[in-house]
């Protein structure tokens, strides 16, 4: 009886020991690459006002990871990640790379929300030679002057660029009561490259419009009452604001409190889709506090496209991270299919061979299809801008009321005449 | 006219969230001789405490804004008295190390009480709204925080000049070795002083966090515009710290208003001047 009872246990024990190894391990059995394990090296910022894009990377790529795993790797090797904080400096972000490639042996990089620090790692990556898919930093100069004019292929872009905060000249352009712009600008290149590229573009299509003022915030500005004050004196009738992250959230506030919603026509949020602004103007959304003047887009937004794909990626996210997906979660999800599509056509971990393999991809992913552009190495989709309403199935704001200009109308092409971008 | 009123009424609220910050930075100084790096750090624990107790504790406001400068205080003694009272007998950088370590460790304890991400808490519903000055809709909230700043000024100058309590400071301030041999009980009052800075700079953190948000690292922001507001007021005075915050927050307003593209280089450039022309500050005396 004893003996049986000892058998039995012996017999549950093996069968849990193999139901439990397929994930404990996960591991295929062989790794036709040659190596243990496929490294990927992930950084974005995770302290401060603009944390949740760092954390919103990390969620992305940690989903992407656990989903290609279970179903076998890639060409049967296993994904391996380590998350490092860029805390949104240069100096951070260019040691981080290092420690990834030769103390972790990272084989790709992604990630990096800020422009200057993506700027700064352009140069380390062609000294490491590792490709970097860059997930959130928006500079155009990253592809139009590091890959397109100096021919660093290390660096690919999957996230749209600054081009995309330019999209409310396409969207407000047959909008003639609409004539006096102003900006609340982020201090550093973004603000200025979107201001830029807004009025160029305005120009062009509403030569009587006037860009009647503009006030800079430095990062960490925790009071926009003096910008916000300084840009209402001008009267303006729109507004393009670009701070982001907890700085959007706490300017459109003052903005709120300081009557600006009764005053301007049309108020634009560069990336005030983002799941953190939203939820962060939920109350103010869900009092009608923005009149219904209040406009944004980003560089993916949860309820666009309504496809299988997106609805599905959406679905598995907030499930395994009870958060809808922001779009830098969704930009490092969908790189690292695109890295894994690349590794299985080159069937290589080189950095030649696999940006070869980028060539002429063609790839679905929660966003929409992404076309690889060769010449400045990036992935080229459409996102829609949208009026900030209350959702009740979220139970939060989202975009609404949307607007889909096509990526090639807004999107700058090569070869690129250099942008006039200053304050 | 009017609008270069109400940007100069702008620029006075944004100064009262920076004279909460400095005067307690000041009065550290004044009274211990310790430049307080982590001064910043402790404006932000107490955003962070006010967010708690105001967001999820849902306390009221005035509840939750004494409290968190309550709670700092605290943590001001504890800092003081386990730790900075070893350090008055040797060289100021010791201190100044100490401070800069206290920052790193309290960036890391929000980040793992609090996690990474920005909170923001509704605005009371009796401090939401706008008056019209000057023609324009000038938030409620500002007033209030140009209120409670005024205020704060008013009893610190009370509570210094014409308390008992003030100038046993004051005192010991000026000749710590004869307040002592006169019976003052020095690192009881160094322990106050120092408990009263903390919780003056919980004040200034836990006014702002329903119109601004709370995050890690907010406290950095605000303690290089403290530090420049001492320089130019004069270290260790109280004074000179509430004329130094009116000229930065009015002259970072008229700056964002008529020289957008120099509004930053304008503190600078006074601060430099001031240090060229009377490097102990507006107010301040040669030590």
């Amino acid at each position: 009886m004893r003996r049986t009872r000892w058998v039995c246990v012996g017999l549950w024990g093996t069968a849990l020991l193999l139901a439990i190894a397929p994930q404990a391990g996960s591991a295929p059995a062989t790794c036709q690459l040659g190596v243990p394990a496929i490294r990927l090296g992930v950084q974005g910022v995770a302290s401060g006002p603009h944390a949740d894009y760092g954390r919103q990377i990390q969620m992305g790529a940690v989903m992407a990871i656990e989903e290609i795993n279970a179903r076998g790797g890639v060409l049967g090797c296993r994904l391996e990640m380590r998350f490092m904080d860029d805390e949104n400096r240069p100096a951070t972000g260019v040691r981080n790379a290092r420690l990834l490639v030769t103390e972790y042996g990272a084989h790709f990089l992604y990630g990096t929300d800020s422009s200057g620090v993506a700027m700064a790692l352009g140069p380390v990556l062609k000294e490491l030679d590792r490709i970097q898919f860059f997930t959130h930093a928006a500079t155009h100069r990253l592809t139009e002057e590091l890959v397109a004019q100096q021919g660093i292929r290390q660096i690919v872009r999957v996230s749209a660029p600054v081009y995309q905060d330019a999209i409310a000249a396409w969207v407000f352009k047959d909008n003639p009561q609409i004539r006096r712009w102003a900006t609340i600008g982020a201090d550093y290149e973004y603000g200025y490259a979107t201001w830029a590229l807004f009025r160029d573009a305005m120009r062009r299509f509403r030569p009587d419009v006037e860009f009647v003022g503009a006030a800079w915030a430095p990062f960490l500005t925790t009071d926009f009452s003096p910008h916000i004050s300084a840009v209402m004196a001008q009267n303006p009738d729109g507004i393009i604001a670009t701070p982001w992250a907890g700085e959007a959230v706490t300017l459109l506030r003052q903005a709120v409190l300081m009557g600006v919603f009764d005053r301007v026509q049309v108020w634009f949020q560069a990336m005030g889709g983002s799941v953190d602004v939203l939820e962060g103007i939920a109350r103010e959304v869900q009092e009608d506090r923005f009149k219904g003047k209040l406009w944004a887009t980003a560089r993916y937004i949860h309820n666009w496209p309504d496809t299988q794909t997106n609805r599905a990626f959406v679905e598995r996210f907030e499930r395994r991270w009870a958060r809808l997906p922001n779009y830098s979660a969704e930009t490092t999800y969908s790189a690292i299919q695109i890295t894994k599509a690349a590794v299985e056509r080159s069937r290589s971990l080189q950095t030649d061979r696999v940006i070869a393999a980028l060539r002429g991809m063609q790839i679905v992913t929660p966003a929409g299809l992404r076309v690889f552009r060769e010449q400045d190495q990036q992935f080229v989709y459409t996102v829609p801008a949208g009026r900030v309403v209350w959702s009740a199935r979220h139970n939060m704001p989202i975009l609404g009321d949307l607007r889909v200009v096509s990526a090639r109308e807004y999107w700058r092409s090569p070869p690129f005449t250099p942008l006039q971008v200053g304050r | 006219m009017d609008a270069f009123l109400y940007q100069g009424l702008v620029g006075v609220s944004l100064a009262m969230y920076l004279w909460l910050i400095s005067a307690g930075l000041t009065i550290v100084f004044g009274v211990l001789g310790v430049l307080n790096f982590a001064h910043g750090s402790l404006f932000m624990l107490g955003a962070y405490l006010a967010y708690t107790f105001y967001g999820p504790a849902e306390l009221p406001f005035a509840v939750s804004v004494l409290a968190a400068v309550a709670v700092v205080a605290v943590v001001g003694l504890v800092m003081e008295h386990f730790f900075l009272r070893h350090l008055y007998a040797v060289d100021v950088a010791y201190q100044l190390l100490l401070t800069f370590g206290f920052v790193l460790v309290f960036d890391d304890l929000v980040k793992i009480l609090w996690g990474g991400v920005f909170r923001i808490p509704p605005i009371p519903r009796f401090l939401d709204g706008a008056w019209t000055v000057f023609g324009r809709p000038f938030p409620i909230y500002n007033a209030f925080v140009i209120a409670v700043g005024l205020t704060v000024g008013a009893a610190l100058w009370l509570l210094f000049e014409r308390t008992w309590w003030g100038r046993t400071v004051r005192a010991t301030a000026s000749d710590r070795d004869m307040a002592g041999a006169l019976g003052v009980r020095v690192p009881r009052v160094f322990s106050a002083v120092f408990m009263f800075g903390a919780a003056l700079a919980a004040l200034g953190g836990a006014l702002g966090t329903p119109v601004r948000v709370v995050a890690p690292g907010i406290g950095g922001a605000m303690i290089i515009q403290a530090f420049i507001i001492t320089v130019i007021g004069g270290l260790g005075n109280l004074k000179g710290a509430f004329i130094g915050s009116l000229i930065v927050g009015i002259l970072s307003a008229y700056g964002t208003l008529f020289f957008p593209v120099f509004e930053l280089f304008f503190i600078f450039v006074i601060m430099a001047a001031v240090l060229l022309v009377r490097p102990q500050g507006l107010f301040g005396t040669a030590r």
